[in-house]
């Protein structure tokens, strides 16, 4: 397309650039049909419907407290959730809801030590099964880690572990809330619930230019040139815009524990009590890296793999960032198959 | 024969050549120390104009005998324990009845096995 054709198609493109900006919340997503199997405060598991049930072991998706658990079932055709029930699996969500400032008393003890395995004990009572698939991504993937740790030999046969934070150090997180002078104990103060618009700016600004720019500039480019893909971008950003707030002593001691002191890899980090030694994890075990992850970059995930005493343990590392690995447009072909057949290996009875 | 070079073509691969140069260059901005600092130290004064603001607005709230933030925390705190409570007497409740079917289930083998032996040494 010429100068002269650009300038004639603008006017056309602004308004179309607009009404995607402006229609995004309209977007639906995670719209897999399900029933509410249990509830407990904001959290909330729940079942997806399916006639075609093949596998023993149900899988149960567990996300992060940042960022809302949508992202597994994004759009139809482009959905983690409605692939794994279209290989068979029996498909549970624990979805941590909207805290608010009564939650403020929520912490990293409450979702390790009671809402997980009180979602785990639904999940396989609504099963009928003693045992299960727990998947955990991102902040979703440590708190299932630490949970095996407290329990090895416990309900959960299989991990998925997908970019999990695990070791922090040198990344660029630490570097800014790692310091002394970031007090989180200020923050929570302040703000009982700390505002997921907070935490989602900081970790747009990891990378400032492409998240604030660059994304809206090839936008921009790809409706001037026709090929805007409407549903595609606006699910997409309806999710990154959708940050529910962080439970005050969550993040307290998240970043306490995970970026000032670095327990987790340490093995120094206690919950209720309990050490949390991540040697003591023996289920089969699968860690997904992402090549181009700048939020839980690859070297801080990798000392997983040394660390658990799990005699089946894979590794699987794709190009992509942080959620793209999991929800790009790649993802159904490039690393879907790969979760799926590896969880089919081991979800017999 | 040689294409006719298209300057727009040239003037776009130009400016994507700067963005990402100045993507890369801010990336590394951000991860150095002093960037670290000034994040830290702009996150405490927001913190802290934003508590002024809260406590003003709290004041003036409380003056108007209206119920404000805090009051609604206060009340939804109070209902999210009582459902704490509430899941750990369903848990309590499941617990005990569990071990009342397993002591079932055991007295009733046993009064089996019991029934077995007399009827085995009436027979003798």
């Amino acid at each position: 397309m010429n100068a002269v054709e650009q300038l004639v198609r603008a006017p056309v493109a602004a308004v179309e650039f607009a009404n995607l900006l402006l229609t995004r919340d309209d977007a639906k997503i995670g719209v897999t049909p399900k029933d509410v199997v249990w509830t407990h405060r904001k959290t909330t598991l729940y079942r997806y419907r399916s006639t075609r049930r093949t596998h023993a072991l149900p899988v149960l998706l567990v996300f992060a407290l940042i960022n809302r658990p949508e992202i597994f079932d994004l759009r139809s055709g482009n959905s983690f959730v409605e692939y794994l029930l279209e290989e068979g699996y029996d498909v549970f969500l624990l979805d941590w809801g909207v805290p608010g400032d009564e939650d403020a008393d929520m912490g990293i003890d409450n979702y390790v030590c009671d809402e997980l395995p009180w979602g785990m004990r639904e999940t396989l009572r609504a099963s009928g099964q003693d045992e299960l698939s727990l998947l955990g991504w991102c902040i979703g993937g440590s708190l299932v880690a630490m949970h095996a740790a407290l329990e090895p030999g416990g309900a959960a046969r299989n991990l998925v572990l997908l970019t999990t934070p695990v070791d922090t150090t040198g990344g660029t997180y630490t570097s800014w809330v790692g310091r002394d002078s970031f007090n989180p104990e200020f923050v929570t103060e302040v703000l009982p619930s700390v505002p997921g618009a907070g935490v989602d700016f900081a970790n747009k600004m990891m990378k400032p230019v492409t998240n604030f720019w660059t994304t809206y500039r090839t936008l921009w480019q790809s409706v001037l040139n026709g090929e805007a893909k409407r549903e595609a971008y606006q699910s997409m950003a309806k999710w990154v815009a959708d940050n529910p707030p962080f439970p005050g002593r969550a993040y307290n001691q998240w970043i306490t524990w995970m970026y000032k002191e670095n327990r987790l890899v340490k093995g120094t980090l206690r919950l209720r009590g309990r050490r949390v030694d991540l040697r003591n994890i023996d289920q089969n075990t699968l860690v997904v890296t992402a090549g181009a992850d700048h939020i839980a970059p690859r070297p801080g995930t990798l000392p997983l793999l040394d660390l658990v005493s799990s005699e089946d343990v894979t590794h699987l590392d794709r190009p992509g960032g942080h959620i793209g690995l999991m929800a790009g447009s790649k993802a159904r072909d490039e690393i879907w198959p790969d979760i799926a057949e590896w969880l089919e290996e081991r979800s017999a009875r | 024969m040689s294409e006719t070079p298209d300057p727009t073509e040239d003037v776009r691969r130009l400016y994507e050549d700067a963005e990402k140069r100045t993507a890369d260059a801010m990336e590394e901005l951000v991860k150095k120390d002093a960037f670290g600092e000034l994040l830290a130290r702009s996150t405490e004064n927001i913190l802290a104009v934003t508590r002024i603001g809260n406590d003003a607005v709290d004041l003036i709230v409380r003056n108007l005998r209206l119920a404000g933030r805090r009051d609604i925390t206060s009340l939804s705190r109070q209902l999210a324990r009582t459902e704490d409570k509430l899941e750990q007497v369903l848990q309590e409740v499941e617990r005990l009845q569990e071990q009342l079917s397993e002591s079932e289930r055991s007295s009733a083998s046993n009064g089996t096995s019991r029934r077995r032996t007399t009827k085995s040494s009436s027979s003798k």
